[in-house]
């Protein structure tokens, strides 16, 4: 069996569309602690992330403004994960390129103090020459990936995708290699399986938290307002599979909701899911998966 | 020529090559890390609604919402309209023998300023030049260097030809068919070095400003451009016959990659298809594999291989065969296909004697395919 937590922030949102960073901050506690079941904060943090070590934070800025990690998102859970585990490394929170952070509101801190913020573009960063040929991969990875970063936490937005079915925490890390269009063939299927099993993913991947305070059901990923709806939660699990597959059943249920046919009917599954499973990534059986639903 | 010989004079040319190469990149202030990519508007896409587009440049046809790019990884769309991010943005710029190509029957002994951009459209896993063709135009190195440009740096070095070639030039089509033309009316002519992988009516439109194209025909079935291609076969067979009946040269390269595509069966197939579809008079070179990228499991091509290869297609019939990548070997000559005398004899690619005049055999007359002057 695999846990998966949803949090649900009620009021998340300002009436202008910011989101709060006391609610963020408290939605991160509440789904950490009940993912862990431990009572302790540090313990729950240290459980799964290694003392002294650099913890990688992969957002997803790739939608621009209309749909990509806030900075305020991955800043909170940076400054959470920092206070109450007292003994981690640096973090940095990282995506493809510096434009595209820009572009989603992120301020750029390459070596400054406090938590770092850039993109493997960054002069000096780039891609780790070292080619890596996995079943049907073969990319570079990111430096920050493969050099620096030793846990990982994927914070990723979850939406539709026009190939995928879905995007989520596993595709996310189509953000780490050099040749991410070359897999978009078939459903992605199996190439997001095989790019979270290179030992430079799965060795260092420590959780999944899904960013679905909004979430874009139809047309993804590109950004259509019209097909965005505000579900103010974050979903939370070490099983990188279960936390994509529930983000698949919101997608649906908001399909449904709005009379859409399900991905399936539109011949959109995500069947990297399963073959995810057969790889032994984790789990997409439903019935197999715990959810733990809280609203704060 | 001796092998010593051989070996000096080779090395006399490549140590000119690099140098002016070097004064070259000179003149474009050297490449540039990170350099700002193009926004060209494509010529071959389609607009959808919700500023979703559709490539309909090659075969794939990428249907793309904004802030995505194409399977190439050198064209986007941002916000509805479609872009190629390469134009003028060469990462190889070099000077080779039109022999390197290979190129048979073109020019024989003509140097071609030879230039590609960063990307391409299918994902070999046996590329030879992966690290431009498989990367992002921003992951590489390189330089501003516009059509007239390289026209103008053609003319200087005395290069008759311009080479588009060692990535996919399909991918950077609108820089290709602008530099083109503009070298048309120079006098240079224009050399494509293709997986073939292209639509119809794009394709129709470059031989009309191009002179030579050669294809690279990985292998005569689908499940091997499937597996190791990543690409479709019956759109490359479209493209040859499209070029065959057109005004531009066509030669045809099968790299032979040993247990993959190396059936005595399947090279009698494709013989005898482009016996029936394009005729015998089109070049035909079998070039060894030598193990690289993803395929570094595999041992070189055996010659025997390549060998049986040549007899096979011979034997249905094509004229002018060769075997590429095996030095010295006798079936890098060009033979007479009426009287049988070596009418250009190579080693590598270099030309040791030419014995065509005026498009024909020396020896007994015969014309000769090609474009030779």
């Amino acid at each position: 069996m695999s846990k998966v937590v949803i949090i649900t922030g009620k009021n998340i949102f300002s009436p202008d569309n910011d989101v709060s960073d006391k609610i963020l901050v408290h939605m991160y506690t509440k789904g950490i602690r009940a993912l862990t079941g431990l009572p302790k904060l540090k313990d729950c943090f240290r459980s799964f992330l290694p003392v002294r070590n650099t913890i990688g934070i992969k957002i997803n800025t790739i939608g621009g403004k209309g749909i990509s990690t806030r900075p305020n998102v991955a800043l909170c859970l940076a400054q959470t994960v920092s206070e109450n585990h007292g003994e981690v490394g640096d973090i940095i929170i990282w995506d493809r390129t510096n434009r595209e952070l820009r572009e989603a509101g992120y301020k750029l801190n390459r070596n400054g103090e406090g938590i770092r913020v850039f993109g493997t573009d960054t002069q000096g960063i780039g891609y780790n020459r070292n080619l890596v040929s996995h079943h049907n991969i073969g990319s570079l990875f990111s430096s920050i990936q493969a050099d620096q970063v030793t846990s990982s936490i994927s914070l990723a937005i979850l939406k539709d995708h026009g190939l995928a079915g879905v995007t989520a925490g596993m595709k996310n890390y189509f953000g780490a290699i050099h040749n991410p269009n070359k897999y978009h063939d078939t459903n992605c299927d199996p190439y997001v399986a095989e790019v979270f099993d290179t030992s430079l993913i799965k060795n260092n991947h420590r959780l999944t938290i899904l960013d679905a305070l909004i979430v874009q059901y139809h047309r993804g990923p590109s950004f259509h307002s019209r097909w965005a709806e505000k579900q103010g939660m974050l979903i939370f699990s070490f099983d990188p599979v279960a936390a994509d597959t529930i983000g698949w059943q919101i997608i649906e249920k908001l399909r449904a909701k709005k009379g859409l046919p399900s991905l399936d009917e539109e011949d959109r599954t995500p069947r990297y899911l399963k073959t995810a499973e057969k790889m032994g990534l984790g789990i997409a059986d439903l019935d197999k998966i715990n959810i733990e639903e809280v609203e704060v | 020529m001796n092998r010593r010989h051989f070996l000096k004079t080779a090395g006399t040319a490549s140590a000119l090559t690099c140098s002016g190469l070097t004064s070259m990149l000179i003149e474009l202030h050297a490449f540039t890390q990170n350099a700002n990519l193009s926004k060209v508007e494509a010529r071959y896409y389609k607009k959808h609604p919700d500023r979703e587009v559709e490539c309909t440049l090659c075969p794939r046809l990428c249907k793309l919402g904004d802030k995505e790019r194409g399977y190439c990884g050198v064209r986007e769309n941002i916000g509805g309209t479609y872009y190629t991010l390469v134009y003028g943005k060469a990462c190889s710029i070099h000077i080779d023998p039109i022999e390197k190509k290979p190129l048979f029957h073109f020019l024989p002994a003509s140097n071609a300023l030879s230039i590609a951009t960063a990307g391409c459209n299918v994902n070999c896993k046996f590329c030879q030049n992966w690290e431009i063709s498989q990367v992002r135009p921003e992951q590489i190195r390189h330089a501003d260097f516009p059509p007239e440009a390289v026209v103008l740096m053609a003319e200087k070095n005395n290069c008759p030809v311009i080479a588009y070639t060692y990535s996919e030039p399909t991918v950077f089509y609108e820089y290709m068919f602008d530099t083109a033309q503009m070298a048309r009316n120079k006098n240079i002519k224009n050399a494509v070095i293709t997986g073939g992988h292209i639509n119809p009516e794009p394709l129709m439109e470059l031989t009309k400003v191009v002179d030579a194209i050669k294809v690279d025909l990985k292998a005569f079935s689908q499940d091997f451009y499937t597996q190791y291609v990543r690409g479709e076969l019956q759109p490359v067979l479209d493209a040859i016959k499209i070029i065959s009946k057109s005004d531009a040269w066509l030669e045809i390269v099968y790299l032979v990659i040993p247990t993959l595509n190396d059936k005595p069966s399947e090279i009698r197939k494709m013989a005898q298809w482009i016996l029936q579809e394009v005729g015998p008079d089109v070049p035909v070179h079998f070039s060894r594999f030598q193990p690289m990228y993803l395929l570094k499991n595999l041992p070189p091509t055996p010659i025997s291989t390549l060998v049986d290869a040549h007899d096979v297609a011979t034997q249905e019939g094509l004229r002018y065969v060769y075997i590429g990548n095996v030095p010295g070997h006798k079936s890098e000559n060009t033979y007479c296909a009426y009287c049988h005398n070596t009418i250009i004899e190579r080693i590598q690619y270099h030309i040791q004697k030419i014995e065509i005049q005026g498009g024909k055999c020396k020896f007994c007359g015969a014309l000769i395919p090609g474009v030779w002057t």
